[in-house]
């Protein structure tokens, strides 16, 4: 006996549903039944407004099962990560680790990650960092540099290959 | 030689159908001692009873072993069912055959086996059971409620009119509590204070009610029936005899307008001498020793303004703080709640905009007794707001503030967007953010309903933040319903913030004894049957204290907890339990172990003798001092250390 999703025809995966849930207990928030939809999430949502992200909605439908329909859906990229979501979840849900699982499990099944993720990739590992360091525009339409605002310099990895290979290792275990 | 008389119960068929009761009854009819064993469906009714009864004198019987539910059920009723019978109800055993065998077993034969080594057991135990008389003590027909709010006027009004003598303590210089600062109450929208001030002014005028306002309680001695408590009372420097409330104090203080007033929730001003609201009960003024200029700094002008200004004399800066001790049968706690700070609540605000407010504020400036007389104004600019939003469970149901839900949010939020359209027009423009609305009670559905009617716009989600953008705030909010993101710009927001205990009540609950819940609210004995009850005999809680709820549940349960303490005091003597510590005086070593272990006080180590004490009144039997006492000394009498070693020979 099981439910059906008639949209889709999807039916829960429970197994992956398990999986996530013990990632989000060992990193001590509480699993996605918990969650009784007050939007909160959504409504602070910074990736929200522009690439309609509702992690409100993400819960909802890992606390269904409908994983699979997550998985291949390419909304799981749009996160910012800027935690907010977690902070202020009254339930302790934290919809950024589910997020983040949802983007391991899209890794692990071969799935294409959107361009932009390959850059950033390629970027942390040659640079230790997201993106090289750039100059900023002002609103006065100036273009200044980190040192010219009083900013310390950003640190980088002093052993490139070491900290490639680090990097690495952390990816194949996660994923 | 003792002559036991083992009665197996069916329990219908809760137990007969894991246990062989026929053949247990038969083999209770083997072991030594046992005279008659006998076996019926239901032992715990009349017939069951009359079965015991007549037993008991046909065979001479002077033990009684009960195989049946598990001895808190009913160890009660075949206690009385042997003293009628005409053994000491303290020679009834009971074996319990269903709580602990025919509910946890599905193999009849293992149960069988089971609750024969149970009942086999319980006659060794059986054999050895002395004969016990429980203890009197004389029982002081007075009682002590703490707490002044309407639950503390509703219980110490129940008993004075049961006629007898009350001490209500009140730590403000009024009575009223929180209802006293609501304007109406939902869902029949009475006047809070119109309804009120009736009972506070009856309480003031009782002749067996004695009020000790700005006052607290110091110390708790005694116990059930026998109480000593002592209160402190905080000078008030003002002679309540001679004190018309005519206000002159107020008025001429050289503070006036410049002390944050509580009672107005901090958007009024007060003087340092004032009465917290005009029907204040008693109508007598106060000075607050926090702000007095000539408290703090001991100087105001020549001569301290108000004693110049009062023609009564009634101002007495002499007064020193007292200590007054009653003796009362019975306490009755009422200390009701405190508001979530939603300070604490950073994204909403709270601390940084003033135009963020809580439903109590809202409460003071809808009131008309209020700091804006009624007008409901922005604190920012003192003008009329053309949109207010509510923001549901500020802090409640919420696993990183308060986990529990306030009950009472819901509707105090719908009845005061009743009471906005009312004062504001139709035209105003009302937001509320939910995620349930929870209206449960009488009557409250159908107010729901008639909110729903009004052009209100109703959001399902929580807000994620308030933000302050000078003009106005703006709110984003994910409407669920809709499943679309709104933007609401608005002039006013209200939080309602989740109810909680007070600040205090961790150290009020110690120096009661009393148990707290894992919220902080006082707990209660028994969520269903006992509910005003508590574990100390003789203490019972009611309204806010024990977990939050509305004015309706609270006015219940004062007067349930009222009825609860009346069983107390009418009785003249009160039985003790005589199944409890005592001590063999020869054995015992004075180390006073005891007294430090015994949760309940009961333990005293007496100076002279250097022996160790039992208050009968206040031991409840747990049997910590037995299991702490080096020598053997502390005994639980009829769990003997002889007693219970038999059970286990004659199970084993």
């Amino acid at each position: 006996m099981t439910i059906v999703d008639l949209t889709s025809m999807g039916e829960p995966q429970t197994e992956q549903q398990r999986e996530i849930n013990a990632r989000l207990v060992s990193l001590q928030n509480e699993i996605s039944s918990y969650c009784y939809q007050c939007a909160k999430c959504t409504s602070g949502c910074e990736a929200h407004k522009l690439l309609e992200l509702e992690p409100h909605k993400i819960v909802a439908l890992l606390k269904r099962g409908l994983i699979n329909e997550l998985v291949n859906s390419d909304i799981i990229w749009t996160c910012m990560t800027c935690m907010k979501c977690r902070e202020r979840c009254p339930q302790r849900v934290a919809p950024i680790e589910i997020l983040f699982a949802l983007k391991n499990m899209a890794v692990a099944s071969g799935k294409q990650i959107p361009g932009k993720y390959t850059a950033m990739l390629q970027s942390i590992l040659s640079l230790g960092l997201i993106q090289d360091i750039q100059q900023i525009t002002t609103r006065m339409n100036t273009t200044v540099k980190r040192d010219e605002l009083g900013l310390p310099p950003l640190s980088k990895p002093t052993d490139a290959q070491k900290f490639q290979a680090a990097v690495m290792k952390i990816a194949t275990e996660k994923v | 030689m003792r002559r036991v008389g083992v009665f197996v119960c069916h329990c219908g068929i809760n137990i007969a159908q894991t246990v062989d009761v026929k053949a247990l009854a038969d083999y209770a009819g083997t072991l030594p001692n046992v005279v008659i064993a006998k076996e019926y469906k239901y032992m715990c009714s009349d017939v069951g009873a009359t079965l015991i009864k007549d037993s008991i004198k046909k065979h001479k019987l002077d033990a009684v072993v009960i195989a049946s539910c598990s001895p808190r059920m009913h160890e009660h009723t075949f206690r009385r069912v042997a003293k009628d019978g005409g053994v000491n109800p303290y020679r009834v055993e009971i074996a319990n055959i269903r709580e602990q065998c025919s509910w946890a077993h599905t193999t009849k034969e293992a149960a069988t086996e089971k609750a024969k080594a149970l009942v086999r057991s319980a006659v060794g135990k059986a054999r050895l059971l002395e004969p016990l008389e429980p203890s009197m003590i004389p029982v002081v027909p007075k009682a002590l409620v703490i707490g002044g709010g309407i639950a503390g006027i509703q219980a110490a009004l129940d008993l004075a009119n049961d006629g007898f003598d009350i001490t209500l303590v009140e730590r403000q210089p009024s009575i009223g509590g929180h209802m006293a600062q609501l304007d109406k109450t939902f869902p029949t929208l009475d006047c809070s204070s119109c309804i009120l001030t009736p009972k506070m002014m009856e309480v003031a005028n009782h002749e067996k009610i004695e009020l000790l306002t700005y006052a607290e309680l110091q110390n708790v001695e005694g116990s059930i029936g026998n109480y000593t408590v002592t209160i402190k009372k905080k000078p008030r420097y003002v002679t309540l005899d001679k004190c018309t409330g005519c206000g002159d104090c107020a008025a001429a203080c050289r503070l006036k307008d410049r002390v944050v007033s509580e009672f107005n929730e901090g958007l009024g001003k007060r003087s340092a001498a004032y009465m917290p609201f005009p029907q204040a009960v008693p109508l007598k003024y106060c000075i607050d020793d926090s702000t007095c200029l000539f408290l703090t700094k001991g100087k105001c002008g020549d001569e301290p303004a108000c004693q110049k200004a009062c023609a009564q004399g009634a101002i007495d800066f002499t007064q020193k703080e007292e200590l007054v001790e009653r003796k009362v049968g019975a306490i009755i706690v009422t200390t009701g709640y405190q508001l979530l700070d939603p300070g604490r609540l950073y994204e909403y605000g709270y601390t940084t905009s003033p135009d963020v407010i809580t439903s109590l504020e809202l409460e003071r400036l809808i009131s008309s007794s209020g700091p804006t007389k009624g007008e409901i104004l922005r604190p920012s600019n003192q003008q009329k707001p053309k949109s207010v939003t509510f923001i549901l469970c500020a802090g409640s149901r919420d696993e990183t503030q308060c986990t529990w839900c306030c009950r009472i949010g819901c509707m105090s939020a719908l009845k005061q967007v009743y009471l906005l359209k009312e004062k504001l027009g139709e035209d105003v423009e009302i937001n509320l953010c939910y995620q349930d609305i929870r209206a449960y009670g009488k009557g409250y559905e159908e107010f729901y309903r008639k909110v729903r009617g009004l052009p209100t716009n109703l959001f399902r989600g929580r807000p994620s933040e308030v933000r302050d953008m000078k003009e106005y705030l703006k709110i984003d909010i994910f409407d669920t319903t809709t499943s679309k993101l709104f933007e609401i710009k608005t002039d006013l927001v209200v939080l309602i913030p989740a109810l909680m205990p007070q600040a205090d009540a961790t150290a009020f609950a110690r120096l009661l004894r009393l148990t707290l819940s894992g919220d902080g609210f006082f707990l209660e004995a028994h969520p269903k049957l006992r509910p005003v009850d508590t574990f100390v005999n003789g203490i019972f809680i009611a309204g806010c204290c024990q977990g939050p709820k509305d004015i309706q549940d609270t006015v219940s349960q004062a007067s349930a907890a009222a009825s609860r303490a009346a069983t107390i005091l009418t009785k003249k003597e009160l039985e003790i339990d005589p199944l409890i510590a005592m001590v063999d005086e020869e054995a015992c070593t004075g180390c006073g172990i005891c007294v430090e272990v015994c949760p309940y006080e009961a333990r005293t180590l007496n100076e002279r003798t250097r022996i160790a004490e039992v208050n009968e009144a206040l031991c409840a039997g747990c049997g910590a001092c037995i299991a702490a006492c080096p020598s053997n000394a502390s005994i639980h009498k009829n769990f003997t250390k002889k007693q219970l070693l038999n059970m286990v020979d004659d199970m084993m």
